[in-house]
């Protein structure tokens, strides 16, 4: 277990800067997930935690140890691949075992330990077998056990799930959950998938273009999204432009204009003059009949589809982008197309940030 | 990876000493004999190339040359594309033995092919003779007829594979589609398959003519009054009256034109002809009957039956007594096999000694070069990867005067010693262990190795343990192929051996010039067994695939 303390990081990779200038902290035994599009350098930045890849500038430490140069088999990692990377030639007992012999541990003591990591992840019947004689579900838990049985300083995973089918990606989303938990060994664990991002984590880093954009809860990230480029990533969102006046009270909500209606929001933490969007998740937003709601913005139904648990409404003001709604619960089928209603901002699902 | 990465890994300084070797063994050689054609060092003050172009010998050789290259060429193909066809689109009684056909290219030695047929066909042949006797006479089998009748029924095979491979990945779904909009069956294969197929029908055509420029064993043995580069060129290298180095090196430089060219020409075509070929599904064989799965069956049986009468004929050859050169066909001995197993076993024990070494060798190399070029791949892996392939456009010859020119003496003399055939082995047959051991290498992800990286093991270790075990099959696979190729090595080998160190194909060649067909049949069931044995033990007690075919 130990904090990974990453300080102005610089990876380059043919030729091209992918990561420049990076700081996170990632606290003893969390965990911890890089969350972003493809391309973002998530995967670089944790090839480059695990060693595989040469840093250009800065400084990797996990704990008190500077491991900068170090190479990947000296820096006491596990690591669990999108492919599995099982041995193919290795029985599911001797993959597992495998890091144990390197650390030159003794034959009854790593039998010991395996048969408890293959206990854990539910395959102690499938010690003789060899990969191929596998699941997709189960080489990945195999996976699993081979990088927590050496019981490392930190645990890395590249998009684990990503191979899986829908249903199997919950199961070993929980396996990977209970076994972190329980081993309370840092994770670092990379995603393009917000679902199992919000799922797993304790803290996401939402990654944009070799930085993170945004380090926080899941609560904080699906809630009070940094930008509007977290809050389209992460979930539906309406994210509006506004034109704000500048510097709010901090502490006292905020009055903006949004196509010409005024609306009362929570006050963001800064804002600079000029642009700024306005932030509002589909489920968060009403539509009423009744002019003389507070905080409603007039339009009228452009489109909806009837989703079964829930219809979904697109509504047009007199001017500026159409807003989504997503309306649930008894009667959210009610409104028809080409009604004149008013969408009803709730000021505490509202964040106003800037572009 | 950065430059400065790379000049700090193993696998780059791997890759340094790797590309050194080559330069030195493979480079060095190659532009000693290029270099020494303009030198111009003759005793009457002319360059190489000006006798060349002002002697018809040479002029003739240079035409024979090209001439039987486009002949064989185009017999090969019409036998290799039609039974191709065949075999990728219909089944009809016998068909499982053409599954043999790649085989017999690498079973059958064209020192051996060549040989067999001279005792069937030649002048003294079985055949010749017992026709004679019954009044039919034989045209002569030396020349241009026998050049071409023996080398096409060796060559045919890599038309065959090659064709047979691309009709098969061919998507059969195209030529449905084809169909579909209106054009008859016929029609839609020919206007559909054809143009996707043609470049690999074009590349097996072009390796065909590259062979038959190369080819030296049959054209020596068989060439008689037909002038070939292959031949001049070794006899000006080994000629009585003073060895001519100047033109040994102009001639040698010749045929590397004419592979160049050859390489030019599949490039240009090529780069004109790219498309995307989908890997498809292959069409279902379908079954061949009446008069047309009988004609087939038996065309198909007869160039089966010719290209394995050489193994017959051999076989034959070895238990049938002679004085001399007289065969006495139809009475039998084992004292040919008794006085080359007893009496003169040497060939045979140079050859075994020669080719383990090299294989050994050659693997270590093939297995080393693959894993830096497939795995590790840095500046210098283009250069690996070009210069590892060069041998196969090189033929034995030039590779041989090639090493004798540049080890004769100076820092590394090696002529005169085994280790030069060795070389010379190891050279040649290069391109056959690197393919090999590289196949299955590709298909080997890179997270294994880190997933043992990560687990504490180091990368060397991690390739040892891990990577290794998965190329055990290729490497076993491509050792059977360097073996069976390298024990069969007449033209490099007949160039750099010195006395005492004659390997079994030389032999055979020297006493095929002698005319004693009884005692070179016994060398040369002794030959078919050293590369036999390994395959059947590989494919039968290891299940190796070692053909691709599986």
């Amino acid at each position: 277990m130990a904090t990974i303390s990453i300080d102005r990081l610089a990876v380059s990779y043919a030729g091209t800067r992918i990561i420049d200038g990076l700081d996170l902290t990632i606290e003893a035994g969390s965990f911890f997930t890089l969350l972003g599009p493809s391309g973002c350098g998530k995967t670089t930045l944790l090839r480059t935690l695990a060693g595989f890849l040469a840093v250009t500038a800065g400084q990797i430490r996990f704990g008190e140890h500077d491991v900068t140069g170090v190479p990947a088999h000296k820096r006491d990692i596990g690591m669990v691949f999108q492919d599995y990377a099982l041995f193919p030639d290795k029985t599911v007992f001797d993959n597992v075992a495998y890091g144990l012999r390197a650390r030159r541990k003794d034959e009854a003591a790593i039998r010991l330990k395996v048969g408890e990591y293959l206990e854990r992840v539910g395959l102690s019947a499938f010690a003789a077998r060899h990969p191929a004689a596998l699941s997709g579900g189960q080489r990945q838990r195999v996976a699993l056990a081979r990088a927590l049985v050496i019981q490392p300083q930190v645990l890395l995973m590249d998009e684990p799930l990503s191979n899986l089918d829908a249903k199997l990606r919950v199961q070993v989303r929980e396996t990977i959950a209970d076994l972190q938990r329980e081993s309370g060994i840092t994770t670092v664990f990379v995603t393009h998938d917000q679902e199992e991002a919000l799922a797993l984590s304790d803290r996401i880093g939402l990654m944009r273009q070799g930085r993170i954009e945004q380090n926080a809860t899941p609560q904080e990230i699906y809630r009070a999204p940094a930008s509007g480029y977290v809050a389209d990533f992460v979930g539906a969102a309406n994210v509006l432009a506004i034109q704000t006046a500048g510097h709010p009270d901090p502490g006292r909500p905020l009055t903006v204009d949004l196509a010409g209606a005024r609306l009362t929001v929570r006050a963001p933490a800064a804002l600079s003059a000029g642009g700024a969007v306005l932030i509002a998740r589909p489920e968060d937003l009403r539509i009423t009949r009744s002019g003389a709601t507070p905080n409603t913005l007039p339009g009228q139904i452009a489109r909806k589809q009837y989703l079964g648990s829930r219809t979904s409404y697109r509504i047009r003001p007199a001017s500026g982008q159409e807003i989504a709604v997503d309306l649930h619960g008894p009667g959210h089928n009610g409104f028809e197309v080409g009604e004149a209603v008013g969408v009803v901002f709730d000021p505490e699902a509202t964040v106003v940030t800037p572009t | 990876m950065s430059l400065d990465a790379q000049l700090r890994s193993v696998w780059f300084w791997l890759s340094v000493a790797l590309v050194v070797i080559l330069a030195v063994f493979l480079l060095y050689p190659l532009i000693n004999v290029l270099a020494s054609s303009f030198a111009g060092a003759r005793a009457d003050g002319r360059t190489g190339w000006q006798v060349l172009l002002s002697e018809p010998k040479y002029l003739r050789a240079v035409g024979n040359t090209v001439l039987l290259g486009l002949a064989v060429t185009f017999t090969c193909t019409l036998i290799g594309v039609p039974l191709a066809y065949i075999a990728a689109r219909h089944t009809f009684p016998g068909k499982a033995l053409i599954a043999i056909l790649p085989l017999t290219t690498l079973i059958v030695p064209e020192v051996i092919a060549a040989q067999t047929w001279l005792m069937m066909v030649g002048n003294n042949g079985l055949l010749t003779r017992t026709l004679s006797a019954w009044g039919i006479g034989l045209p002569s089998f030396y020349g241009w007829f026998g050049l071409i009748t023996v080398m096409t029924f060796i060559y045919y095979t890599y038309i065959y594979i090659g064709t047979l491979a691309a009709i098969r990945a061919f998507d059969s779904q195209l030529e449905e589609a084809a169909r579909s909009l209106g054009t008859s069956p016929a029609l839609s294969r020919w206007k559909v398959m054809v143009p996707v197929v043609l470049p690999a029908i074009l590349a097996s055509s072009l390796l065909v003519f590259t062979l038959v420029v190369g080819n030296f064993a049959v054209a020596t043995i068989l060439g008689h009054k037909v002038e070939l580069l292959s031949v001049i060129t070794y006899q000006t290298f080994v000629s009585e009256v003073g060895a001519d180095p100047v033109m040994q090196s102009t001639l040698a430089s010749v045929s590397i034109g004419i592979v160049a060219l050859v390489l030019f020409i599949q490039r240009f075509v090529l780069a004109r002809g790219r498309f995307e070929i989908t890997q498809g599904r292959g069409a279902r064989p379908e079954p061949l009957r009446g008069l047309a799965a009988l004609g087939l069956t038996c065309a198909a049986a007869l160039v089966i039956v010719i290209s394995l009468l050489p193994l017959v004929s051999v076989v034959a050859g070895a238990f049938t007594r002679a004085r001399g050169p007289v065969m006495r066909w139809g009475e039998w001995t084992t004292a040919n096999l008794e006085r080359v197993l007893v009496n003169a076993p040497d060939p045979i024990i140079n050859t075994l000694i020669f080719a383990s070494i090299a294989t050994v060798t050659s693997i270590l190399f093939a297995t080393a070069v693959s894993y830096l070029v497939v795995k590790k791949r840095t500046v210098l892996t283009p250069v690996i990867d070009y210069l590892t392939a060069l041998p196969l456009a090189l033929s034995g010859t030039v590779i041989g005067i090639g090493l004798v020119i540049s080890f004769n003496t100076g820092w590394l003399p090696l002529t005169g010693t085994s280790a030069i055939i060795v070389l010379a082995y190891v050279i040649r047959r290069l391109p056959f262990g690197i393919r090999n051991a590289s196949s299955t290498l590709y298909n080997v992800p890179n997270s294994i190795e880190e997933a043992s990286v990560s687990l504490g093991v180091a990368p060397m270790r991690s390739f040892v343990n891990v990577v290794l075990p998965l190329m055990l099959p290729s490497i076993a696979a491509a050792a059977v192929l360097v073996w069976t190729t390298t024990v069969a090595e007449l033209s490099a080998s007949v160039v750099v051996y010195s006395g005492g160190r004659e390997t079994l194909p030389i032999q055979i060649f020297r006493l095929i010039d002698s005319g004693l067909m009884a005692q070179a049949s016994a060398y040369g069931l002794v030959l078919v067994a050293a590369i036999l044995i390994p395959i059947v033990v590989a494919t039968s007690v290891f299940k190796l695939d070692i053909f691709g075919s599986r």
